[in-house]
């Protein structure tokens, strides 16, 4: 108690033991302490040099196995060629929604060179994205970027443009044959077969929406054909903005989704993640999985478990066609590689990401993603990549490229307030698929909320 | 008038005049806020600046991307105000902020009256009770929501492998349970800080006083009633204020365990705000619904305290 009293004595006589030249030189030095670590806050975010390289962060949203290991592949064989730039990743943290990280991220002013970019519009419309030069754009096939409006190319696919034809059920081939199974060829065989799963004591589809999106696996498919009647039209999206289509128009797919989601999914599906249908198939706790990773997740599977023979299905319509969504390469849904309008600025940074864009769409880096499992992007010099059949399952995805009933539709979303209603709808349609809403009340609800969202734009 | 006639004899004395009181306790407190400039300015720069351009930005249509945006007038707030999401999350607020706040407080007094009463390994029991406090929100939810994953989960597994295959749920999935569960996770981590400020007092309550109280007669329980209870009643104010504070502000274990889910069964105000304002591209509507939370944090602290400080007096 004394000490204390007498700490707090000097204290308050501060011209006894320390002069006030002192004191100020102090208050002064710890205004510079203070300030450093916002200068190296500063000095933080730039990105910098690592051994005379421009080292420029890559960030990507993880998933699947195989794309986390395809992106580690291509920049580890980047960074022992480039004499000039290293890559460095910076995978978005498991769990998080895509437009929460990428906010989280800009709102910090800290963009990485090269991003993984979803919601495009909404960031190109910003100023945030800088044009991808023909030097990159020369080594693709014509079909597969386009330039915007100011003629300009910001986005080019990370893999082979196949639309969401990746948006498959994965399912068991050797139960599949036991139980004297087949794939589906219509909606009501589909029904049939998880009825003839179910009638075997078994849990047919083991589906996730722990982390939200992957709860689009189930939706899309069955959506689908209702999206497909609006192809022509410019889009189910546009036409609900348009005042042409209503929310209504959807209560077909919502009373299948929740129908399914009641009847035949594996129980603890609000709370399981994308990557957990893996195990869940693999140790034969459900028949069928949902996917949206194609021959990724055939090749997730085949790691698990190379014992595991594992098929993959697209979810047929009623009159059998697999209508599959495959919008233009522009648009609020296009996906892909972006350069940052931050490493534009840098220079030195927007350099180092173009050559990395350069070795990406080469044969060398493209071999490397067909042997890691994934399809190797539409370059034009495909003839020279070297396919990989040898994933158990893949060509199941081949034959579904072949397949007469496949029908391509398009859904484009030309205005950037759609991602916002998009995560609202897919959080909606959950709560329906729990029971906690009825389909009406799901309608009405996504109905208000894209009324909203249009007028606000 | 005072200045002058302090200057008055410094001059009359022809010697060096000493600088007057005023003008000494004026470079004092110039010294003073020297000091505290440094950390004042990042304060301001960090907190109070972004909390008040965050008005403006309540205003307007902004999206968190694009410099461009419109003034909207109230409407954010009209949306907010009349939003079924906006209403669960704030009863989810309530539920998760005054339950933790009544359940951590009458559990961690509990086992502060037992660390209190232990002779031996007193130190050991009191770092137990502790240890989940150090660990970070995030981490701790992490590691619950591997627990209470509903396939794979140890929790699960354990009451399957027990034969309770009926006691396993969806623990983190299932909208009658999913706030309970929050609740309990906030719960365990947040106890430790409580249950020392409880045992601190609780060692400095006067021990002359509970002796005269026994040789009163004064049974256990009336101890406790008559002398120890009013004797905590500042902690109870600090604990309660703190904990509600941190209630109401919950968002890691959210964030982690359900990500407002199922649907948006989960979602608290702070979680809104973060999810609106980042996820949905809505920074003008989310920075309206932080304004409400604001006022509400700021509402129910102040009356809380004034109650609690009401009793204090009273004690």
């Amino acid at each position: 108690m004394r000490n204390a009293r007498a700490r707090s004595s000097a204290g308050s006589m501060p011209t006894r033991g320390l002069s006030r030249r002192s004191l100020m030189q102090s208050a002064g030095g710890l205004s510079i302490a203070a300030a450093v670590p916002f200068a190296l806050t500063a000095c933080g975010t730039s990105g910098g040099t690592t051994g005379g390289k421009t080292a420029i962060r890559f960030l990507y949203a993880t998933g699947d196995e195989t794309w986390n290991s395809v992106a580690k592949g291509v920049a580890d064989a980047f960074n022992a060629k480039s004499a000039t730039a290293i890559v460095e990743l910076e995978p978005l943290p498991a769990g998080t929604d895509y437009p929460t990280a990428m906010k989280t991220m800009d709102a910090t002013g800290n963009w990485p060179a090269l991003v993984d970019m979803r919601d495009t519009l909404t960031y190109l419309e910003a100023g945030k994205l800088a044009p991808i030069p023909a030097s990159v754009t020369d080594l693709l096939n014509d079909e597969v970027y386009a330039p915007v409006e100011d003629g300009d190319v910001y986005i080019v696919p990370t893999t082979a443009l196949n639309g969401e034809l990746g948006f498959n059920m994965v399912y068991d081939k050797d139960y599949f044959a036991e139980h004297s199974l087949a794939v589906p060829t219509t909606y009501a065989e589909f029904i049939a077969l998880l009825d003839a799963i179910k009638a075997n004591g078994d849990a047919p589809l083991a589906t996730a929406a722990g982390e939200i999106w992957p709860s689009d696996q189930l939706w899309k498919p069955l959506a689908a054909p209702t999206f497909a009647q609006y192809s022509e039209a410019g889009g189910f999206w546009n036409a609900v903005r348009a005042g042409d289509a209503s929310l209504a128009d959807l209560r077909e797919p919502l009373q299948r989704l929740k129908d399914i989601t009641d009847e035949y999914v594996l129980e603890g599906w609000q709370s399981t993640q994308d990557a957990q249908t893996t195990t869940l198939l693999v140790n034969r706790q459900a028949v069928m999985a949902t996917s949206s990773a194609g021959i990724g997740r055939l090749n997730d599977v085949n790691k698990v478990d190379p014992d595991f023979n594992a098929g993959i299905f697209y979810l047929p319509a009623d009159d059998g066609k697999l209508n599959v969504l495959k919008n233009s390469v522009n648009g609020d849904t296009a996906s892909g590689f972006a350069i940052s309008a931050q490493a534009q600025e840098d220079g030195k940074q927007y350099d180092a990401a173009v050559e990395f864009l350069e070795f990406y769409f080469s044969v060398e880096a493209c071999d490397l993603m067909e042997e890691t499992g994934m399809i190797a992007p539409n370059i034009k010099a495909s003839d020279e990549v070297v396919r990989n059949s040898t994933i158990p399952g893949a060509e199941d995805y081949f034959a579904l490229l072949a397949n007469p009933s496949l029908n391509w539709f398009a859904n484009e979303t030309t205005w950037a307030g759609f991602s916002t209603f998009h995560t609202f709808f897919r959080q909606a349609r959950i709560e329906m698929q729990d029971g906690q809403t009825t389909i009406d009340e799901c309608i009405a609800k996504a109905q208000e909320e894209f009324d909203n969202q249009a007028e606000n734009e | 008038m005072t200045v002058q006639t302090a200057e008055r004899p410094a001059a009359v004395r022809g010697g060096r005049a000493r600088p007057a009181p005023d003008r000494r306790l004026t470079r004092h407190r110039a010294v003073m806020l020297l000091f505290i400039a440094p950390a004042l300015i990042v304060y301001v720069l960090m907190v109070i600046a972004p909390s008040i351009q965050s008005i403006q930005l309540s205003l307007t249509d902004w999206d968190g991307i694009n410099p461009a945006y419109e003034y909207v007038g109230f409407a954010n707030y009209q949306d907010i105000l009349t939003s079924d999401r906006f209403w669960n999350a704030t009863k989810n607020t309530l539920i998760l902020g005054l339950g933790s706040a009544v359940v951590v407080n009458a559990v961690a007094l509990g086992v502060a009256l037992m660390l209190d009463k232990l002779h031996h390994a007193q130190g050991f029991f009191r770092t137990i009770v502790y240890l989940p406090a150090l660990v970070s929100g995030f981490i701790a939810a992490t590691i619950w929501k591997y627990m209470l994953n509903f396939n794979f989960g140890a929790v699960n597994t354990v009451l399957r492998d027990l034969g309770f295959d009926d006691a396993a749920m969806d623990w983190l999935g299932d909208n009658d349970i999913v706030v309970g569960v929050l609740l309990f996770i906030i719960c365990f981590t947040l106890g430790g800080n409580t249950t020392l400020i409880y045992l601190a007092n609780l060692q400095s309550v006067p021990q002359d006083l509970v002796e005269a109280a026994r040789i009163d007669g004064a049974s256990r329980g009336q101890v406790f009633r008559y002398v120890t209870w009013p004797m905590l009643a500042g902690a109870v104010t600090v604990n309660m204020t703190l904990m509600m504070i941190a209630g109401w502000t919950i968002f890691d274990q959210v964030m982690v365990l359900t990500a407002g889910g199922p649907g948006f069964v989960s979602e608290t105000m702070a979680f809104f705000i973060y999810k609106v304002g980042f996820g949905e591209y809505r920074a003008g509507y989310g920075s309206a619904a932080a304004i409400v939370l604001f006022i509400v944090v700021l509402a129910t602290t102040v009356l809380a305290n004034k109650y609690m400080r009401s009793r204090e007096v009273q004690a």
